[in-house]
């Protein structure tokens, strides 16, 4: 006999101890089935496209190849890199788009499955998980294009780029962070979606991608301030210099994202509930 | 019109086992306003995440109650139906139960594995094929891959798409598609099945098979909660059935009760029962085409005006007209459909004048047209007329678009289409020659 499930119109928040219990059982219930639905999404991403994982290269190549036209061509002028630009460009448009993927895959993943979310009770983790799961296969793929840019520019290596997946991990987790924070409300209102793009694009501006960290005036504070900053310099100088300029900045940011994620998910699931009961008859 | 939920009491023969699903005062609030209920929600998601009391018993403006206070059990191996109109609040119920959307007050007890056939086809993604759908869908209803493993060939034979398995599902017809979501959910093996509206899929020999694997799995002790337009479905597979009404619990009872009484209250809102009688006021005389008709109504065989028609029985209809010319060729076309049923059209009966070469002729004055039929063949029910008085066949006088009758049935409730007038007998084999070969 399977235990007792009572569905109550109280807050989970007054039964801590079984909403922890229930968490813990659906990440683990969750597994198999964001196995499932990662592949699903997976297969059909890349089966109705002809450029088939082209897709995960171009970006980073287009962009790199057009900020260092324009900067050869003296349109803007940036500080010196510690690689040569083409790849500096190339490897944080990488790191910058995984970090992107993390932060809108929850949300438009949970949009696209609110036709699973309204019939069947499914752990609601799992969509998470496969999107997380994606966004790690497409940085995959980006790694291709890594590895080639490394050798071809001849960027020296240090030891310590084994410790850049860790540091990789948590810039994830902070996008995701930010994606299950936003997920509900975007259900909700589409203006979570439509706005997501336009504050991406800003958040791109005051992050170090096409340029150096800059250190002075009120740009410089912005972007200091910027939490995407410390994690993605530190995981650039792991896997190149090995010196670390921001390793304060790393953990602090760091242990905000880990706490942050779990309080975050805590509310994801309180959520759930009434957005599914909004969003359909 | 509704029994009060006390005054009905639970069948005795229930069975003596603990409830699977306990319902204690379940109520549920809606908004129709949807920027408003956007706006509920995210207030909702606030009082709860501070765990504060959010008031859930209490209407906020612009909403009503879906659900009011709704209490009944499912015991283990009990089948129960769920009738009501569109929006009674059947599927709301559901969906509380299968815990996808909370109660506003009062609480629902689950013991045991619910398999919601609410989602056929959850999670299908056009582009992937078959097969990769079924795991998909599969994994979504809570199964691990090596369970799927060990039903996918099931599930392959009972939607039979053999063939296309490696096709992908935005190729298959709209009733493959259906067949497969239906068999992926109908091989989850749950404990508890909740059954939304879904039995309408694929053609009927599917649909058969479908009802055939229900009273299977019914047979194997899981419960069922049925929810269905089509009452002759949940008397086929449910002993008790719950009648729900504008949210609230009407009656409860066996199922052969509720759905009399559920079709009772269907039908006979619209229709004033027993009058079965349509009068018309006299046109103006700019208006009238030379004939009109004045009076629908019909009579027995010895000329009374019945109030009431019964299956099997001879009755005569009646249209009352009024001529204000000779007119010649005059043809009266009767055609009937059937409200509700199985598909809820469809005409049951349609008979005219020329086809039985029968023509009548008026003078001016008033006359009564008849149709006597010495066997009535239409089975209990509601049903909607349309009438026309032709001349010629394509002048049309006048037209009654709808009239609106029911008929009742004195036999015990049956699954005929038509009534069939008939009689029983046994014979003596009168001699050894009529006797079986050896």
């Amino acid at each position: 006999m399977p235990p007792e499930v009572v569905y109550t119109p109280d807050s989970l928040l007054r039964r801590p101890r079984y909403l922890l219990w229930t968490m813990w059982r659906d990440l683990l219930a969750a597994r198999e089935l964001a196995w499932r639905l990662m592949v699903r999404d997976i297969s059909a991403q890349y089966r109705q496209a002809f450029l088939g994982i082209a897709w995960a290269f171009i970006p980073p190549i287009a962009m790199a190849y057009g900020f260092t036209l324009a900067k050869e061509a003296n349109v803007f002028t940036v500080g010196a890199t510690d690689i040569p630009y083409p790849a500096y460009v190339m490897f944080n448009t990488a790191l910058w788009q995984t970090f992107v993927d993390a932060a809108t895959g929850p949300v438009q993943a949970v949009i696209l499955a609110k036709p699973m979310l309204s019939r069947v009770n499914f752990p609601r983790e799992a969509i998470i998980l496969a999107k997380l799961g994606e966004v790690g296969f497409n940085f995959g793929i980006k790694l291709i294009l890594i590895v080639g840019l490394f050798l071809y520019f001849r960027v020296p290596v240090s030891w310590t780029i084994l410790l850049a997946p860790v540091a990789l991990i948590h810039l994830i987790l902070l996008g995701t962070l930010v994606g299950v924070l936003l997920a509900p409300v975007g259900v909700l209102y589409q203006d979570v979606s439509k706005s997501l793009n336009m504050v991406m694009g800003f958040w791109l501006f005051l992050t170090p991608v096409i340029y150096p960290v800059p250190t002075e005036g009120l740009f410089g504070a912005l972007v200091a301030w910027n939490p995407v900053t410390p994690l993605l310099v530190t995981i650039r100088e792991l896997a190149t210099t090995g010196v670390l300029t921001h390793p304060v900045g790393f953990w602090v940011v760091s242990g905000l994202t880990l706490v942050g994620l779990v309080l975050t998910w805590v509310g994801f699931r309180i959520a759930m509930p009434y957005v599914v009961e909004r969003v359909t008859s | 019109m509704l029994l009060n939920s006390q005054s009905q009491s639970a069948p005795e023969n229930l069975p003596e086992n603990p409830p699977v699903i306990t319902v204690e005062g379940v109520s549920k609030k809606f908004c129709r306003d949807l920027r408003r209920s956007l706006f509920y929600g995210v207030q909702d998601i606030a009082a709860d995440l501070t765990g504060g009391r959010r008031h859930s018993d209490r209407l906020r403006s612009h909403e009503f109650w879906a659900l009011k206070d709704i209490n009944f059990q499912l015991h283990r191996g009990e089948a129960l139906g769920l009738v009501g109109t569109n929006g009674a609040g059947k599927s709301t119920l559901l969906r509380i139960i299968s815990g996808l959307i909370k109660p506003d007050v009062g609480k629902v007890r689950v013991s045991g594995r619910i398999a919601p056939l609410i989602a056929l086809g959850a999670g299908f993604n056009p582009i992937l094929t078959g097969r990769e759908n079924i795991y998909a869908n599969m994994s979504i209803l809570g199964l691990t891959t090596s369970q799927i493993e060990a039903r996918f060939q099931d599930v392959v034979d009972f939607a039979e798409i053999e063939e296309a398995i490696d096709a992908p599902v935005q190729t298959y017809s709209s009733g493959m598609a259906a067949r497969l979501g239906f068999a992926c959910a109908i091989h989850t093996d749950p404990e508890i099945l909740l059954i939304d509206e879904v039995l309408a899929v694929g053609d009927a020999r599917f649909k058969a098979k479908c009802y055939r694997r229900l009273y299977e799995i019914r047979q194997r002790g899981v419960s069922f909660i049925l929810v269905n337009h089509n009452p002759q479905a949940i008397l086929n597979i449910c002993d008790t059935a719950v009648y729900l009404s504008k949210g609230c619990l009407a009656a409860r009872g066996n199922s052969g009760e509720i759905v009399a009484q559920y079709e009772k209250d269907l039908f006979l809102d619209e229709v004033e029962f027993g009058s079965n009688r349509m009068s018309l006021p006299a046109k103006p005389r700019a208006e009238s085409l030379g004939l009109d008709i004045r009076d629908l109504f019909f009579r027995d065989e010895y000329g009374n005006i019945l109030q009431a028609l019964f299956a099997g029985e001879a009755v005569s209809f009646c249209v009352g007209i009024e001529s204000y010319h000779v007119f010649e060729g005059i043809t009266m076309h009767v055609k009937i459909n059937k409200i509700g049923g199985e598909d809820n059209s469809g005409t049951v009966l349609y008979l005219n004048g020329e086809n039985d070469d029968v023509y009548f002729s008026t003078e001016s004055g008033q006359y009564e047209l008849r149709l006597e039929l010495p066997y009535l063949g239409l089975e209990a029910g509601a049903y909607t007329m349309n009438l026309k008085i032709k001349k010629d066949s394509i002048y049309t006088f006048d037209v009654v678009e709808s009239f609106k009758f029911t008929v009742q049935s004195k036999s015990r409730e049956n699954k005929c289409v038509f009534y069939q007038p008939r009689t029983w007998k046994i014979m003596e084999s009168a001699s050894k020659a009529d006797a079986f070969p050896h």
